[in-house]
């Protein structure tokens, strides 16, 4: 087995919103800010190389029936851990992620990679493919957040980079989120196109 | 009958149990530091509600059903003694409850407001307590202004700057002005209005909302508590 392509895979060539179109819901309420994308990956990481680990682990005792809620309960678990490590240690992030971090449970790309990937294969690889998803997940958060806090709050990384210009504040709002991620998929596909037809 | 129904059960409820073993254990090595940050926050918050007051013990009061927590301080300015006031209100917003701390003087001037739990949309509504910074990252960069001590400096957060001075007797109106600008503010205060967030008309009522049920309750429950302030009794 290619470690490395497990690995990798998750960053370009599955990456999960872009291409497999998962985890849209954090993707575009979070991406508001580039602190906020930082946080959430971070989170999203750690409970999918978690997940992943002990989903491997018990691929072989567990009931195929029974995989959901075994899977459910497993990830809450993981997503109650950063919740609660969050909250103790670094709460200005807590408050301002708010709801988005108990959502981590109902993150597709969590219960996806462990239906798809953690449940048929051993632990290192599902490790390094949770660890890839995250950050292909965190990428896409990363360049998403990068434009619309650029546009909609007129900052980056928090500071101001215009004074006294008023942000559009559409960038912020949904629709913000809607176009930037249309642009984001059209270059995307437009490069794997171009790649393919070559 | 026993492979269909006993075995799936056992397996999920031995994962269950595993799980919630690890959580009891996690919840045990964050709760001294969860509980930390709950009474820092709360002692900055009334610092910054009724600053240079001395405050007392936080009395509860049970009014229209629910739990009105509220604090008094007095404050020595030359003979006389003022006295000031805290408490705690709270109004649905867009995402459950925003709950704040405010301090009023004796003729409900707001002294202070302290957003102490939200759980607005980030980039919206949970700019009720974003601090308006004045630096561009440029003169971060140029300036070379200490990075971390930027970051954690701790500024009131404009939207909450706003209420200082309004009166809470009054209704508190809201305008739409736009990005936050102190030069602002002496137009505001003759409207006793606060500029609204942006995109976030909820949240910005739900705060205003609060204040006023609680300046409310909080006059019901000095009310209450004048007998036995002035009888002596107990």
């Amino acid at each position: 087995m290619n470690y490395w392509k497990e690995f990798a895979k998750g960053i370009w060539k599955r990456n999960p919103q872009l291409i497999v179109g998962l985890g849209f819901c954090p993707t575009l309420a979070i991406s508001t800010s580039i602190s906020n994308a930082f946080w959430m990956t971070v989170g999203v990481t750690f409970v999918l190389m978690g997940s992943n680990i002990l989903v491997s682990l018990i691929r072989r005792i567990a009931p195929s029936h029974l995989r959901i809620p075994i899977y459910i309960t497993i990830i809450a678990a993981f997503v109650t851990i950063v919740d609660l490590s969050l909250k103790a240690y670094q709460p200005a992030v807590y408050k301002s992620l708010g709801i988005f971090i108990p959502l981590i449970v109902v993150n597709c790309i969590i219960l996806g990679r462990a239906e798809e990937f953690a449940q048929r294969n051993p632990i290192l690889p599902s490790l390094l493919d949770g660890a890839g998803m995250g950050i292909g997940f965190g990428l896409t958060l990363f360049v998403l957040s990068f434009f619309r806090e650029i546009l909609g709050s007129n900052k980056l990384f928090g500071f101001t980079l215009i004074p006294g210009m008023e942000p559009a504040a559409v960038m912020i709002l949904a629709p913000g989120a809607f176009f930037t991620l249309a642009f984001m998929l059209w270059g995307m596909n437009a490069v794997n196109s171009r790649k393919r037809n070559r | 009958m026993i492979r269909e129904i006993v075995k799936p059960t056992l397996t999920l409820a031995a994962i269950a149990f595993i799980s919630s073993l690890l959580l009891s254990y996690v919840q045990k090595y964050t709760e001294p530091a969860i509980e930390r940050q709950k009474r820092e926050k709360l002692a900055e918050a009334l610092r910054l509600v009724l600053p240079g007051f001395t405050v007392g013990e936080a009395h509860k009061v049970p009014i229209e059903g629910s739990e009105f927590t509220f604090w008094i301080g007095d404050r020595r300015s030359g003979q006389a003694v003022e006295k000031g006031y805290a408490f705690i209100t709270g109004s649905p917003g867009y995402g459950g409850d925003v709950e704040s701390m405010v301090g009023v003087d004796e003729k409900g001037k707001i002294l202070g407001l302290s957003i102490l739990d939200q759980s607005e949309s980030p980039g919206l509504g949970a700019r009720c307590v974003e601090v308006a910074n004045r630096e561009t990252l440029w003169d971060c960069l140029l300036k070379k202004i200490p990075f971390r001590d930027h970051c954690e400096e701790k500024r009131i957060p404009w939207f909450q700057i706003q209420f200082k001075w309004l009166d809470a007797t009054r209704k508190i109106r809201v305008e739409k002005r736009g990005v936050w600008n102190p030069d602002m503010r002496p137009r505001l205060l003759e409207d006793n209005a606060i500029s609204a967030l942006t995109g976030a008309t909820i949240t910005t009522d739900a705060v205003v909302r609060s204040v006023e049920r609680g300046t409310a309750r909080l006059n019901k429950a000095l009310a209450m508590r004048l007998p036995d302030r002035e009888g002596g009794a107990r």
